[in-house]
């Protein structure tokens, strides 16, 4: 026995033709049909195709001169922004403080964490309250600080930052967490050594935690950038049918919008591709921008 | 390494086992049907409903208690929902069957949900739904049954019905959907608002002008005159508008691209209103339960919606939604109900009205032996003499022997809602039930970008027409 089993690559094969099929039923065969149908006239959902658009490229040419998708496209990198910025920046700043405290550490985390747990239709249905033009509880704080008129925080101009405040807010924790474990993997004795060396908190912080964690916050920084172009329920749930003037659509939701609102299946379909060349695109170059370096690299 | 092996043949194991699973949906169901009829000796559910159909005696001595899913429009703040909620235990308790209720509030997206569960083969098994032409792709599709197919193994099944007031599927002529209670359009008032805006509730002969002229009042005292989300509900001011440019006779009657005037004159004047600042600040952004809050809150005067509106301004006026006890009747007195202004052809007194609603039974709980009993037993129930009244209220309904109204039993609301429908000179349907799917959506979710100018309302018609003309 001993190293013939690894010489003997049948049994792999026996045990990943399972994962195989499973990802060929689930995953390659819809995508397959997704692209497929984006060529076809399909009015229902799940319903067959009345024969290929006129041209068959038709909904692709479409989407090219459709405004809203362009809207959609501005407000997903807007978000993959937000998120780079306000999730994974604002986690990196959390970490580090709650890393440098002695107590409470555990209580900190958890309450960041928290959000994570709470159902994102669930965070939607709570901000639509904060944010409430009538008695929401943003308008009434304000209402207290002597502001006489309401503040349509779903208005026009505005509803994008308050789409983005609660999905930012959601995930912070998420990466806070991963950049705490980061934080706690570097030895004590690289601070200690710059203690005695008489470095500041931010010194140690700028020379030893930033560069012995740059790999987890490529991480993040990957994670997050796909996790935003994947955002649906929350911003669907605050601002559904891209609320208002259509001005809040994500490539999900509008991809939502023309399959289950507006029954445009066929047209749902080439957007769901679209995403998925965006997605493929973009992982491409974030992987680039923040690949990840040995440590003798660093 | 032998813990490993082990390990990865029972994860290779599930895998295999899930894939199997999913794609024996169709021989576990057979299991469930074949196991079904056995145990189904307990309770004669035939002999318990109140209902007369006669079934076959094999079927009912067979028939016990079974779950039927069931999907309605009496959720949220319908008027009905507590009523239907009643109806379903008394049914259950009578007859030992049990439901899944999966109702939920009556607007676009259930509408869709309801079209995409038959699409994919998870319909409910009784469906109370529209009979226009919402429900034509089931109907084409062959998904529920008609009334005759039904009375050819159940006689009586709707025989208490005036046939002649079912509606006739648009799709086949056929009737499909058993009535319950009809409806109407009309405008509510907060008369709380009207009073401190100097203004006197509208009456039977109230003109557009004369809604222009209260709405500036309105607005000078300091409140919002309509309460409409136009960026989620649109649809009263939709159907109005363009009943305003036509008549009761022609209103039903969808124009071609080149007799789209009056559809065109409608959108531009929800534009006009729009433009004086009638609707909410936030019409564009707020969802319809913000405006109905702000007209319940004595902050906007006047809303245009449905008969179901009733229960739930009602609603509103309890401090527990769920305990007609905590009603606050002084609060209730406030509001009323009128006519929605008239213009041209139309007197304020031809409402939107009809019964565009109905029960069906789907073809998949028809073709189950151990449901179709219960799913007929069911609607039976539902639609039966002496439960169609506690819904239809101040509302019509199809029953040929409908019995006396007893007010006594109603509501301040129900009570100026039933003098105001003695006033109506018509009842004609909405022409949105007629104008279905994506050609409403230039309209209906373009309403925002018709009323701020982005897209002209002749743009947006004609967009709307020609994606009808080309389905």
């Amino acid at each position: 026995m001993g190293a013939n089993i690894y010489r003997n690559k049948k049994p792999a094969i026996v045990f990943l033709v399972p994962a195989f099929l499973f990802m060929a039923v689930y995953l390659y065969y819809p995508f397959l049909q997704n692209v497929f149908n984006s060529f076809q006239e399909i009015k229902i959902l799940g319903g067959r195709g009345s024969g290929l658009t006129d041209p068959w490229y038709g909904n692709y040419v479409k989407m090219a001169t459709d405004p809203i998708i362009r809207t959609a496209l501005k407000n997903t990198l807007l978000m993959i922004a937000a998120t780079l910025v306000g999730q994974v920046g604002i986690a990196i700043v959390l970490a580090i403080m709650v890393d440098n405290i002695r107590i409470g550490k555990t209580f900190y985390r958890t309450v960041f964490f928290f959000p994570i747990v709470v159902s994102a239709t669930a965070l939607g249905l709570l901000f639509n309250l904060i944010f409430l033009y009538d008695k929401g509880m943003l308008n009434q704080i304000l209402e207290k600080f002597g502001k006489t008129t309401l503040t349509d925080w779903k208005g026009e101009g505005i509803a994008l930052l308050t789409m983005m405040i609660p999905v930012v807010w959601q995930y912070v924790g998420f990466y806070f967490v991963i950049l705490v474990t980061g934080l706690n993997n570097i030895d004590d004795s690289l601070y200690e050594a710059a203690y005695i060396d008489g470095a500041s908190t931010w010194q140690k912080i700028r020379y030893i935690s930033l560069p012995l964690i740059r790999n987890v916050i490529c991480t993040c920084c990957v994670l997050g950038v796909t996790g935003a172009l994947k955002v649906f329920d929350l911003p669907w749930t605050m601002f559904p049918k891209g609320m208002p003037l259509k001005s809040t659509f994500l490539t999900g939701t509008y991809m939502y919008y023309q399959t289950m609102e507006a029954k445009n299946v066929d047209y749902g379909s080439a957007i769901a591709v679209f995403i998925v060349v965006l997605g493929i695109v973009l992982s491409q170059v974030v992987n680039r921008i923040f690949r990840q370096k040995e440590d003798w690299e660093a | 390494m032998k813990r490993k092996r082990l390990l990865s043949t029972i994860l290779a194991g599930v895998m295999v086992l899930s894939l199997a699973a999913c794609g024996s949906t169709g021989s576990a169901d057979k299991g469930t049907e074949a196991a079904a009829p056995a145990a189904q000796t307990e309770t004669p559910a035939k002999e318990e409903t109140p209902a007369k159909e006669e079934a076959p005696a094999a079927e009912s001595t067979e028939a016990g208690p079974v779950e039927l899913t069931v999907c309605t429009t009496f959720a949220g703040e319908d008027g009905n929902a507590q009523n239907f909620k009643a109806s379903v235990d008394a049914w259950c308790a009578q007859t030992g069957n049990s439901v899944a209720d999966t109702s939920a509030t009556s607007d676009e997206t259930f509408k869709t949900r309801v079209i995409t569960d038959f699409e994919t083969g998870s319909e409910p098994d009784v469906l109370f739904f529209f009979n226009g032409a919402d429900a034509n792709s089931f109907i084409e599709a062959g998904l529920v049954m008609s009334i005759d197919e039904i009375r050819a193994s159940y006689p009586d099944f709707a025989s208490n019905m005036n046939d002649d007031l079912i509606a006739d599927s648009l799709v086949d002529g056929k009737k499909y959907a058993v009535p319950v209670n009809g409806y109407w359009e009309a405008m509510f008032v907060n008369e709380e608002v009207l009073q401190a805006a100097g203004v006197a509730t509208p009456g039977a002969d109230y003109t557009m002008e004369q809604f222009k002229a209260d709405c500036d009042k309105i607005k000078a005292a300091g409140y919002t005159p309509i309460a409409a989300a136009l960026g989620n509900i649109p649809h009263y001011w939709w159907e109005y508008a363009i009943f305003n440019n036509q008549s009761p006779a022609n209103h039903l009657e969808i124009p071609t691209v080149d007799t789209a005037d009056s559809w065109i004159a409608g959108m531009n004047d929800i534009k006009a209103l729009y433009e004086a600042g009638y609707f909410p600040e936030n019409t564009l952004s707020a969802t319809d339960d913000e405006t109905f809050a702000m007209f319940t809150e004595g902050k906007a005067a006047f809303l245009i919606d449905g008969s179901w509106k009733v229960g739930g301004i009602v609603n509103a006026c309890q401090s527990d939604p769920e305990d007609p006890s905590t009603l606050d009747q002084n609060k209730l007195d406030h509001f009323n109900v009128t006519y929605v202004p008239g213009q041209g052809s139309r007197k304020a007194t031809d409402l939107i009205g009809g019964l565009s609603m109905g029960y069906y039974i789907t073809k998949a709980a028809w073709d189950d032996p151990a449901k179709r009993d219960a799913a007929v037993s069911f609607v039976s129930y539902m639609t039966s003499d002496e439960v169609v009244p506690l819904f239809a209220q101040h509302t019509a309904s199809a029953l040929k022997n409908a019995p006396a109204v007893d007010t006594t039993k109603f509501n301040s609301l129900q009570v100026k809602a039933m003098a105001m429908m003695s006033d109506v000179t018509s009842l004609t349907g909405a022409v949105q039930d007629l104008f279905m799917g994506d050609c409403r959506i230039s309209t209906f979710d373009g309403m925002p970008e018709i009323v701020t100018g982005a897209v002209s309302a002749e743009d947006a018609v004609l967009e709307g027409l020609n994606t009808y003309y080309a389905q």
